[in-house]
């Protein structure tokens, strides 16, 4: 089992770090490192081998201004206080390789990426809808998403107003 | 939510597919699992989730970190009190405003008491499930001296919302540590007859020795924690390991087991309790006097700003760590918040555990694993 500084040293030596995109600072975990695309398959390897489990996965919409999302994926250990972020920095419409292959529990995080934000992940088995019903055509977690589309479900959206009720009208005015 | 995945066998004629769910008294929320049985053996199992999804991290980002106070106890609608304090202490540690001692204490009672109402209405539900009806009368029994004590401090029975940042919102009164002994003394008089009627059950350990066996490898590939994962022996306990709040200066144990089965998470739970008890004595031994919300909570600052990073911060909950990701940008609102909750990943491990079992298994692994549906869905 590494400590957080061993796996972070390993991963500089081995390459697979990336310089910062943004100034972002990251707090309530031991180490953070941008990680290349390329290499995260590879990085995430070492994590399980030196003992960690996939915590979590944040995707973040940094489209406006950078045209690109940013993905926190941490890793923790069972025995000490040690967290590891892979933080990952990618362009809209690229994909980024998949962790399902790796970790079991990558697999329904990677979906949920997908279906709120849109972010496509390569040699993941299959994206399909995790939290909300098959087909959604929106992606709820972007900031450009606003308002909730018509619903084929619901059709309270389109119906005719109701007939307006005098007493209530007049309540309201009085 | 998702169709489900093509059967995968090669023969296809002798396997037939059953739902079970959504709308099912044994999977404890609106949970969906498409089924593909050989006779009464389960070959492959996709749990379908989302039916109770509420867009919880959307919400987040349209409103202050006040106004999100509510929210957090309902995605886990029985650990209402763990949640709601991981949301304030998580927007207390990136904003860093400072808690006065009477409100750490009174967060640990507060929440160790919800924590044993949670597990109290597990043991419950749990033997339901096996089809053991008496439990359930003894376990309510005992869940509802608790929810008194809580409603007494909260004014809520279930959804609470007494955090704030940098305290609480209502101080306990002189007789709350009287009436919350009273409730300890009646808890521990109790724990015997659970013995009694429980675990020398020839049926309950016959349907829960052996059955829905987790390995270490399986739970470190999922990211499973609680009482789970230290049923495989793993002691893993987020107020031990990365402790928080007044918990260093309590004294309690981990239990842990090594059979990794649903008796052992069974058994795991219940010494649990007894160790809320123990910590639940101290604190109120160690409550302090003093001030219940520092100065600078959200009482003088109602729209309160973060600095610009991203917090990670992690609780115990009853089912295993609760982590709260938030991304501020600097405003009153968070940039994103993001909840990773335990049930999440003790669920998404069952396609890999179940296949091999029988078809009745399933209700005896889905509840001994505690999944609360809304905090999977959010």
């Amino acid at each position: 089992m590494a400590a957080p500084a061993e796996l972070a040293l390993l991963l500089e030596q081995r390459g697979w770090t990336a310089q910062p995109p943004t100034e972002h600072p990251m707090s309530g975990v031991s180490e953070s490192r941008w990680i290349a695309p390329a290499h995260l398959v590879a990085a995430a390897e070492a994590a399980k081998a030196a003992g960690y489990f996939y915590e979590s996965l944040t995707c973040v919409d940094r489209l406006d201004p950078h045209g690109a999302f940013e993905l926190v994926i941490t890793f923790a250990r069972w025995d000490a206080p040690a967290r590891v972020a892979y933080r990952v920095w990618t362009p809209k419409d690229a994909p980024v390789p998949s962790l399902a292959g790796v970790f079991g529990i990558a697999e329904w995080n990677e979906r949920e990426a997908w279906e709120l934000f849109g972010v496509g992940f390569s040699g993941h088995p299959k994206l399909r809808w995790l939290l909300l019903p098959d087909d959604t055509e929106f992606r709820p977690l972007l900031k450009s998403f606003t308002a909730p589309p018509p619903s084929n479900y619901d059709d309270s959206l389109t119906a005719p107003a109701a007939p307006q009720d005098e007493r209530t009208d007049s309540h309201t005015h009085g | 939510m998702s169709a489900p995945t093509p059967t995968p066998t090669a023969e296809p004629l002798d396997t037939y597919t059953l739902n079970m769910g959504p709308q099912h008294p044994s999977t404890h929320g609106v949970l969906r699992l498409v089924l593909t049985l050989r006779g009464e053996k389960l070959v492959h199992v996709d749990p379908v989730i989302g039916y109770g999804h509420r867009g919880h991290e959307k919400m987040a980002e349209n409103r202050t970190y006040a106004q999100f106070l509510p929210n957090n106890s309902r995605q886990d609608y029985l650990a209402g009190v763990i949640y709601n304090f991981a949301w304030c202490e998580a927007v207390e540690k990136l904003g860093q405003i400072p808690v006065p001692e009477r409100a750490l204490v009174a967060r640990v009672i507060l929440a160790e008491f919800n924590r044993l109402a949670s597990h109290l209405m597990w043991i419950g539900a749990f033997l339901l499930d096996l089809g053991g009806w008496t439990p359930q009368l003894y376990t309510w029994d005992d869940r509802e001296a608790i929810l008194f004590l809580l409603e007494s401090v909260t004014g809520s029975r279930l959804t609470y919302c007494t955090g704030r940042f940098g305290g609480l919102s209502r101080d306990l009164d002189p007789d709350f540590p009287r009436r919350a002994r009273e409730v300890l003394k009646k808890l521990k008089d109790r724990w015997q007859e659970y013995e009694d009627l429980v675990e020398t059950n020839v049926i309950f350990i016959e349907r829960s020795r052996g059955i829905g066996v987790f390995s270490r490898e399986q739970c470190q590939s999922y990211g499973v924690t609680g009482p789970s994962l230290r049923a495989v022996g793993v002691p893993y306990d987020i107020r031990k390991v990365e402790p928080y709040g007044a918990y260093p200066r309590f004294q309690f144990d981990i239990p842990t087991r090594t059979e990794g089965d649903a008796f052992a998470r069974y058994w795991v739970r219940v010494q649990e309790m007894k160790q809320s008890v123990r910590i639940i004595e101290q604190a109120l031994e160690q409550l302090p006097d003093g001030p219940i919300i520092h100065e600078k909570g959200l009482g003088s600052k109602k729209r309160l700003k973060l600095p610009v990073g991203t917090q990670y911060y992690a609780v115990e909950s009853p089912r295993g760590q609760y982590g709260i990701v938030i991304v501020s940008e600097g405003g009153t609102e968070p940039y994103r918040a993001k909840f990773r909750t335990p049930s999440y990943a003790n669920l998404a491990l069952l396609p890999d555990v179940l296949p091999g079992y029988m078809m009745a298994d399933i209700v005896a692994v889905l509840g001994s694993i505690d999944v609360i549906i809304p905090e999977i869905d959010r």
